[in-house]
């Protein structure tokens, strides 16, 4: 996918110019920096001051060939941040709104109705009035909307953000189904870090309308000038675990990471699907140059500091175990451990400082 | 006797000139509210401007206007005359001159209830390969249609009330031209007060169910 564009706006001019191929790849940068700008453009709802827009060898507008695709004959599928539910249809007739669209501009056959409503879990939904859905349910909707019409890229912006953080938590794994179910490409607007790092596989962060830094989500997202513009709160690991066993008295799961180290997390009831996310703030985790003992955190990992940023007395430490874990120290800490590149250390996580998604 | 055969004539045939009118101008209004809320194009501004213009100008001078178009010495008047249609002082003239005065309202109250439809969802209907068309008498006008009712209620309330420019373009002909209002001015110059207070009666009764019917529908169209 290439994209070329510069446009206007009131404060800076958004100019970008990447190329990219990935099944999720997400816009990542703060409010105001040009991301919803950028797929209004991509879906041709926006006029291009010059550019050129290709996907999956199609060109969608093209500055230099006088070449400008409407919105219609783009074939994409847009779920805007709101929504946008045409609220005087039934939810039926807005999942089936683009369902006519022409073949040859869709993404083929494969895609059946059944097979949406099932993914999303709203055939429930379908005669209800859209001004009666909850904000996930209306979500879903929109969602099953866009995936209806076959497009052959699917717009995301900020599908979570109206949502408040426990909804979130139960969308998010409807997003990455649709990821998994229908392999419709997808970009995906978001400020939020968490999404990112689970859901997409290439990030474009973008700031003040240009693109700060591009590559796969937890490398990309290290280099210390990015640090600094992530929320506190944001600043997690996220991984893909498989459910091993679960223990109500002891009040614990045991879950194994995809290189198969094991890990203990809060209690859960055994899930359907036995793949889960968890995350794990880079502040919650403990560093210790030797292995400690008679501690009530449920998880010691062994593993190997490999590089370390320092930015304004932070330190961001990446120790591999297996999985890469970020932590994050003080450059005090840093100094007093005297850890360096290589140090063998021990990563000390209690148990119940583990969410799960 | 309240309601004479002569009442009768003078207030459905009022109506019925004030329901076409309406319907005429219905088509044309919706489509130029459109363009208004929903376009930008070269001289819009003039364009409106002259839309408004018989809200405010005195009727009698937009009568006087319809007049000099379609009178016979006028290239469009003479036009028409040769194909048979003539305008002035029969009940086209009097179509025309409440079409004209109704116009405005119809459009200003059209334009605003298109303005408050959320132009994102037209733009998402595009995205979902919706044509123009489509979007229009899908989305626009279904979300639109409570202004659009209240604007062509309020149009014919206008229509009905229509003087100055009538009695220009049409005259005030009894049993040929004479509406309501110019009837209402006949007899009271010609000093049948009891006549004219039946057919006041009339005007007002209607009046009030238009204007309240208009205002509720724009009230249930905000808070859809």
């Amino acid at each position: 996918m290439l994209l070329r564009c510069r446009i206007p706006l009131a404060n800076f001019e958004l100019d970008i110019d990447v190329s990219f191929d990935a099944r999720v790849t997400s816009i990542f940068g703060p409010s105001g920096a040009g991301k919803t700008t950028l797929l209004d453009a991509i879906a041709g709802l926006r006029p291009i001051a010059d550019g050129e827009i290709e996907i999956n060898g199609r060109t969608l507008y093209s500055s230099a060939r006088g070449l400008n695709l409407s919105p219609q004959q783009r074939g994409l599928g847009y779920v805007p941040q709101e929504g946008a539910l045409f609220p005087h249809l039934s939810v039926r007739k807005n999942i089936l709104f683009g369902a006519e669209r022409h073949r040859d501009i869709g993404n083929a056959e494969g895609i059946s109705i059944d097979h949406v409503l099932e993914v999303l879990e709203i055939g429930k939904l379908l005669d209800r009035p859209v001004t009666e859905l909850s904000g996930g349910e209306a979500q879903r909707v929109a969602l099953a909307r866009a995936i209806l019409s076959r497009p052959q890229l699917l717009l995301l912006d900020e599908p979570l953000a109206a949502l408040d953080i426990a909804l979130k938590e139960r969308i998010l794994p409807y997003l990455g189904r649709v990821r998994d179910e229908f392999g419709i490409p997808m970009i995906y607007v978001t400020h939020n870090l968490t999404e990112v790092l689970t859901l997409a596989d290439w990030v474009l962060m973008i700031q003040q309308g240009r693109l700060v830094t591009q590559g796969i989500p937890q490398e990309a997202l290290r280099s210390a000038h990015t640090i600094m513009q992530i929320p506190d709160e944001q600043f997690e690991n996220v991984f893909t675990a498989t459910f091993i066993e679960s223990d109500a008295k002891a009040g614990r799961t045991r879950v194994r990471l995809r290189s198969g180290t094991e890990l203990f997390i809060p209690y859960l009831p055994q899930p359907a699907n036995r793949s889960l996310q968890i995350r794990i703030s880079a502040d919650d985790i403990l560093i210790g140059t030797r292995r400690p003992e008679g501690i009530s955190a449920g998880n010691v990992i062994a593993g190997t500091v490999h590089g370390i940023e320092l930015v304004d007395g932070q330190a961001l430490v990446p120790v591999f175990a297996g999985e890469e874990f970020f932590v994050r120290l003080t450059s005090g800490a840093v100094t007093r451990l005297e850890l360096k590149e290589g140090t063998p250390v021990f990563l000390i996580i209690k148990t119940r400082s583990f969410r799960v998604l | 006797m309240i309601f004479s055969v002569e009442t009768w004539h003078i207030t459905v045939f009022s109506l019925a000139v004030g329901l076409a009118s309406t319907l005429v101008i219905l088509p044309f209004g919706v489509a130029l509210a459109w363009l208004f809320a929903r376009r930008d194009w070269p001289l819009k501004s003039i364009v409106e401007t002259i839309v408004l213009l018989p809200l405010v100008m005195p009727p009698v001078s937009t009568g006087l206007i319809l007049l000099k178009i379609f009178g016979r010495r006028n290239p469009i008047g003479q036009w028409l005359y040769d194909r048979g249609i003539e305008v002035v002082f029969n009940w086209k003239g009097v179509l025309i001159a409440m079409a004209v005065m109704s116009f405005p309202l119809l459009v200003r109250s059209v334009r605003t209830s298109f303005s408050e439809v959320n132009p994102r969802l037209e733009q998402i209907a595009a995205t979902l390969g919706a044509s123009g068309l489509r979007i229009f008498f899908v989305i626009t006008i279904p979300l639109a249609y409570k202004g659009i009712v209240a604007g062509a209620l309020l149009a014919f309330s206008r229509a009905l009330g229509e003087f100055g420019a009538t009695i220009l373009l049409a005259g005030n002909i009894p049993g040929r031209t004479q509406t309501l209002s110019l009837a209402i001015f006949n007899f009271v110059q010609t000093g049948k007060d009891p006549e004219a207070y039946v057919l006041l009666g009339i005007t007002v009764t209607l009046a009030f169910v238009f204007v309240w019917c208009s205002e509720w529908l724009l009230r249930a169209g905000k808070r859809a």
